[in-house]
């Protein structure tokens, strides 16, 4: 009987439990899916080879998923760091947003000598970002305003921004659609010869690497931990609580603007009205199930651009809508948040 | 039955015979182990409001919890007029004619008072609809002379009107027998007395009132029976109000012996802490700090006693810089520390044991080696702010872990897994170091065995027959008379008297907790 029923916290969920109840969650989830897909037409013979092969063991299909996965690893960085010390940072779109224009403006007017655009490019995309969310930073250090409402509103605000270039000065008069010129060939990263890969690859792994030691092997990672979880304590114990919060807060704003300059620079070498789309929920729902880990987050980005690669291959070749894509996503999301709960709570009946 | 007894029973229409209202015997409970009540007994009588007295933790509030099914007993039995009862939760207390207004009203703020009837009557009841709830607060309301809105929105309410709308809903839901824990704590003086007036006429149309109090002056002027519980115990059961003297009761709060030795050897040293006409502005939920003094110095213990509530906590949060005093000084060490942050007052020396540990003391969801060195980390003494040298945190926490002597404890284990008196003896480890020249204990032994409270005390004692100062602020009177040299008490926000502690007396400190003197 449920009503007799109630949940008890474990303690500490064993690595096993925990193995255990995520491969459940992840199976299930690919189960429903598959129930999904097989309903909207697509044979069941066909499902295996799509998700799994195609997403991870051709040549084309792995390059595409890594290549997906980059920005991913950025925003989630961006979501997991601003977790940590407990600023829900609803504003990583828009942060992405500011740091696409920045390195664009880079690109479009050619600032500086060539062998120094890039690098110009990161610097300025990174502060972008960071001055995007200094705003609701500030807003909530001086007057409480809670920063949920400030950085999704400032997403929006960015987002429009991004309109007024591409409808004014920066449309690219030779096409018919809002974008942006193409970059030249020095703002963009170069490619690796293997499918649509290209150099923001080392970036990339170079800003997770750094993120993961900041977080858990120097002070100020010790710090976050703390006034994350217990910001009275962390005060009461003479931490400095509000640098660090600060610090981390302004890292997060120059992740997600770092993901905006990747995306721009790396694989559509223009900006246009479509790059930040969908980065927002992504980078929620990673370092969600990261547990704002940075190993983790790069794991499960690279995980969710698997499903974006498979997905794209269900859309061209068996005619399944993006609400279809969209959903099995969810579908397997849900199920492993489920997982999560009950890895972490056990159904006990009253003795 | 006394003459008294009967004039009451008379005046509410019981007549001899009537079984009582309520009536406990041999009641025990014990947390984890630790005994809340021990053989307490009480008897209510029909037509009589009753109090109940005692200390902090004296097991006044447990007794009654216990009759409202919020705990269940260990021991003992229970009738509610002469029909036995063991109440499992507080809805079945209530429907069987006994309901407690806690110090936290259980009422749904977004709700107006008819809509918190109706969510209080459930599914079983025949009342289906607000206006059918509301015309039915309107009639109790009317006929127990309690005014109360029944379309009113709870958060629009003063605490007052709060407090009458869930007098109101409780009596609703079948009620005869009202438990109030304190009632008066949050009111104005005019409001309490307005409340207590009504209190007295419910009792005479035939109810039944416990009043959980520490006041005595509204025990003389309200009540017709007092109940004194002490440790646990009922030491006093039921006897008449009049003719009882107020020394008396306080006596019998506090207890006969005042065991004052153990005291750690002092040198009456020059002054460490001073604080100077302290004043924090009251908020809704908290007591304000009125021109508080107090002097502490070098290798003594100065024992703040007091009700809980009456400011201990915000002495506290200004002294460790979590609260910013309206005014005054504190001066530690020559320097005033009134607006230092609390890493600059732990450079001067000072450390704070909070009473409540994990909420500003240590962080629970971090492990014991983390929470070790919360405190040390910024002064690089685990490696330089690009490297943390988790090793040396490691070795660190197994030292303090076994000089401590905490048992089970791993460095990596999470504090939320560590009882109360190891979980202290972490703090302890960390707070009691070297630099250490002022201690400010919060109740330092609150919910411990009686080894761990051992322990914490010892460590005091030697903290200050090592040159330490100590200021002692516990609701535990045993506790501040075990260890303070001078014994100040707390009363309303400020320091209401002091003295040696060799000079303390029960009756001395009952008159100030009473707020008599």
């Amino acid at each position: 009987m449920l009503d007799a029923a109630f949940l008890v916290r474990r303690q500490q969920p064993g690595l096993l439990l925990s193995a255990l109840s995520y491969t459940g969650g992840l199976a299930f989830g690919l189960a429903v899916s598959a129930m999904l897909l097989v309903q909207a037409g697509v044979p069941a013979s066909a499902l295996v080879d799509e998700f799994l092969v195609a997403a991870f063991l051709t040549s084309d299909g792995l390059s595409q998923t890594v290549t997906a996965a980059l920005p991913l690893i950025l925003v989630g960085l961006a979501s997991a760091v601003a977790t940590r010390v407990r600023f829900w940072n609803i504003g990583v779109e828009g942060q992405l947003w500011l740091g696409a224009v920045a390195a664009t403006w880079v690109a479009l007017h050619e600032i500086g000598p060539e062998s120094m655009r890039l690098p110009l490019a990161f610097v300025l995309a990174a502060l972008a970002g960071s001055g995007w969310i200094a705003i609701s930073l500030v807003l909530k250090q001086r007057w409480g305003v809670n920063e949920v409402i400030s950085s999704l509103l400032l997403g929006s605000v960015a987002f429009l921004l991004v309109q007024h270039l591409l409808f004014g000065i920066w449309r690219d008069p030779a096409n018919s659609f809002p974008v942006t010129a193409a970059f030249p060939p020095a703002s963009r990263f170069s490619a690796l010869g293997w499918g649509q890969l290209h150099a923001g690859l080392f970036v990339a792994a170079l800003i997770a690497l750094a993120v993961w030691f900041l977080l858990e092997r120097t002070r100020a990672g010790f710090y976050a931990d703390a006034v994350g979880l217990n910001r009275q304590a962390a005060l009461a114990t003479g931490l400095p609580v509000r640098r660090t919060l600060a610090g981390l807060v302004l890292l997060s704003g120059a992740l997600s603007g770092l993901a905006g300059m990747v995306i721009v620079s790396g694989t559509e070498h223009r900006l246009n009205q479509a790059v930040g789309n969908g980065y927002l929920f992504s980078a929620i729902v990673i370092a969600y199930l990261a547990r704002a880990k940075p190993f983790w987050v790069v794991v499960v980005a690279l995980a969710l651009g698997a499903v974006f690669t498979a997905g794209n291959v269900l859309k061209v070749f068996y005619g399944v809508s993006e609400g279809m894509i969209v959903l099995v996503q969810g579908t397997v999301l849900i199920s492993i948040l489920m997982a999560q709960f009950f890895s972490t709570y056990s159904l006990n009946r009253p003795s | 039955m006394t003459a008294a007894q009967k004039a009451i029973a008379g005046r509410a229409g019981s007549l001899p015979g009537t079984p009582p209202a309520l009536d406990m015997q041999g009641v025990g409970k014990a947390f984890d182990g630790k005994p809340a009540l021990e053989d307490a007994a009480f008897t209510l009588e029909w037509g009589e409001v009753h109090a109940i007295v005692g200390e902090n933790g004296a097991g006044k509030s447990t007794l009654m919890n216990v009759a409202t099914g919020v705990y269940a007993a260990d021991s003992g039995h229970q009738a509610i007029n002469g029909a036995a009862i063991a109440p499992r939760n507080p809805t079945e207390a209530t429907a069987g004619g006994l309901g407690m207004v806690h110090q936290h009203f259980r009422l749904v703020e977004s709700f107006t008072v008819a809509e918190n009837v109706l969510l209080g009557l459930g599914k079983k009841s025949r009342v289906r609809s607000v206006s059918e709830a509301a015309a039915l607060v309107m009639a109790k309301s009317a006929e127990i002379g309690l005014p109360v809105d029944p379309h009113r929105v709870i958060a629009d309410l003063s605490i007052a009107d709060r407090q009458r709308a869930e007098i109101v809903k409780v009596l609703l839901l079948g009620a005869r027998i009202l438990v109030l824990d304190e009632p008066t704590a949050v009111l104005t003086d005019e409001e309490a007395r307005a409340l207590l007036d009504f209190v007295r006429r419910l009792a005479r149309q035939g109810n039944a009132v416990v009043l959980i109090t520490h006041k005595f002056r509204e025990v003389a002027a309200f009540c017709d029976r007092i109940t004194i519980m002490r440790h646990g115990k009922t030491v006093l059961s039921g006897a008449q109000v009049e003719g009882i003297s107020e020394e008396e009761v306080a006596r019998l709060i506090v207890g006969e012996t005042l065991a004052t030795g153990g005291r750690p050897a002092s040198r009456h040293g020059a002054v460490r802490l001073s604080i100077k006409a302290l004043s924090l502005p009251a908020r809704a939920h908290g007591q304000g700090l009125h021109a508080l003094d107090l002097d502490l110095r070098e290798a003594e213990v100065l024992g703040i006693a007091g009700v809980g509530g009456n400011g201990q906590e915000e002495l506290v949060a200004c002294l460790g810089g979590l609260q910013r005093p309206a005014s005054g000084q504190i001066i530690l060490g020559g320097r005033d520390i009134l607006t230092a942050t609390p890493q600059e007052r732990r450079h001067a020396g000072l450390r704070v044991i909070p009473s409540d540990r994990f909420a500003t003391g240590m962080i629970r969801e971090l492990s014991i080696a983390d929470n070790m060195a919360l405190t040390s980390v910024s002064e690089g003494a685990f490696g330089g702010p690009l490297y943390l040298r988790r090793d040396r945190m490691r070795k660190r926490a197994e030292t303090m872990i076994d000089a401590f002597d905490i048992r089970g404890a791993t460095p990596e284990r999470s504090a939320a897994l560590l009882s109360g008196g190891n979980a202290q003896k972490v703090l302890l480890s960390r707070e009691l170091d070297p630099g250490m020249k002022v201690l400010v204990a919060h109740s330092p032994s609150r919910g411990l065995d009686m080894k761990a409270t051992h322990f914490v005390r010892t460590a005091i004692r030697q903290a200050v027959e090592n040159g330490a100062a100590c200021l002692l602020i516990s609701e535990d009177l045993q506790e501040v008379l075990s260890l303070s040299h001078r014994v100040a008490v707390m009363n309303r926000g400020t320091i209401v008297g002091c003295r040696a502690a060799d000079d303390v007396t029960p009756e001395w400190i009952g008159a100030l907790l009473a707020g008599h003197a």
